[in-house]
């Protein structure tokens, strides 16, 4: 989902609350926040932490303490491609066996921590393990963020590429 | 036609054009059309094609220098206009070298012939693929800094938002600025990298890109 980039907080907190909406509990992989701020905006929305998986690569990051809770999982840097392809293979596992799915916040993100064609094979990993684990995927990006290379790529593997104002 | 010039230059205009045909930075080989014999290749030719004339003339074309098979020649038998087009010539040692090929047909004595001619275009393409991998160092900065600048904007902005509000501590604006400084910081490394790769001529961006670029 492509939204311009003052706008992408509100999409991943307008997405959520629509996953919601279909009975679905998301598995949110954040690049942007700790998962605490992360917890703490969702509930000013009235997102509850039960509603939701999270698996946080920026408390490390950011030098924050990495406190264990239920439905946290922690990767230490954004750019351990391999920590998160783990983690979310794992979570998706874990997860109840329908109505799975995930949020992505976000491609923009992870080009600040590799190359767009490292990118490009990440997000072609984790669609096929979507594929696999039967979950959905949306994946948020601002709209100037992805190179059209890999947009036109990634176009290749998933149903579809909606902006954000088709939203509204 | 004679001329009467000093001593030391050309005496008919046979010498003048032996002399252009054989010092030319132009690969110039003179085929007969009917059999496909090579009748002769001026001295860049040989040059370029690494052989000597003398082990080519006589030789079919097909069997030597082109790659199309007996029936299928481009100008001969398909009928195809070759005029500056971008082609490959293998040389003996294997070495692709990009040309920019013409074949005209002339009339010499009473006879049609086939003036096959090239151009070494290796600098050129040197000089193309440099600046489709620059445009793509370009383009790939511009999608790993500046959006990635535009959300920090963003950011920065929202976590002003949240100073002096109940909801977020000072450990929350604190480990979101960290996150937002070191977001910089690896920019500033990828914008280095980048301009060190070009710098360089690093082979890094995938082909795929390339030919995207380059429009292929």
């Amino acid at each position: 989902m492509l939204s311009a980039p003052h706008e992408i907080n509100h999409l991943n907190v307008a997405v959520t609350k629509k996953i919601l909406d279909n009975g679905c509990k998301p598995l949110v992989i954040s690049l942007n926040q700790p998962g605490m701020v992360m917890k703490k905006t969702y509930a000013r929305e009235g997102i509850l932490p039960e509603a939701y998986y999270v698996i946080d690569a920026m408390t490390h990051y950011s030098g924050g303490e990495m406190v264990p809770m239920p439905q946290i999982r922690y990767v230490n840097h954004p750019a351990d491609l391999t920590g998160l392809g783990i983690a979310i293979t794992e979570t998706l596992k874990a997860m109840p066996p329908v109505h799975k799915c995930i949020l992505f916040d976000s491609l923009s993100l992870l080009l600040i921590h590799t190359p767009t064609s490292t990118a490009g094979k990440f997000l072609h990993f984790l669609t096929n393990n979507l594929r696999i684990a039967e979950a959905s995927g949306i994946f948020l990006s601002a709209d100037v963020g992805i190179d059209p290379v890999i947009l036109s790529q990634i176009s290749t593997f998933v149903d579809r590429v909606v902006t954000f104002d088709k939203l509204r | 036609m004679k001329r009467s010039d000093g001593k030391g230059s050309p005496q008919d205009t046979g010498d003048v054009f032996k002399l252009i045909f054989d010092r030319i930075q132009t690969g110039i080989i003179v085929i007969d059309p009917e059999q496909h014999i090579i009748v002769d290749i001026n001295n860049h030719a040989e040059e370029l094609l690494g052989i000597k004339r003398e082990a080519l003339k006589g030789t079919t074309c097909n069997e030597t220098i082109c790659p199309s098979h007996k029936g299928a020649c481009p100008v001969t038998d398909l009928h195809t206009p070759l005029q500056n087009s971008e082609h490959i010539l293998i040389s003996t040692t294997g070495e692709k070298i990009p040309v920019l090929k013409t074949i005209a047909e002339a009339s010499m004595g009473g006879k049609v012939y086939l003036i096959e001619s090239f151009v070494d275009i290796r600098d050129r393409k040197i000089a193309e693929d440099r600046k489709v991998a620059l445009l793509a160092y370009l383009n790939e900065a511009f999608f790993r800094i500046r959006t990635p600048l535009e959300l920090i904007g963003q950011n920065l902005s929202t976590i002003a938002g949240q100073v002096g509000s109940a909801t977020y501590t000072t450990e929350d604006i604190r480990s979101q600025l960290a996150i937002n400084a070191k977001n910089i910081a690896t920019i500033v490394a990828t914008l280095e990298d980048l301009a060190a790769k070009a710098k360089e001529g690093d082979n890094e961006i995938p082909k795929g890109y390339l030919d995207f670029l380059s429009g292929k």
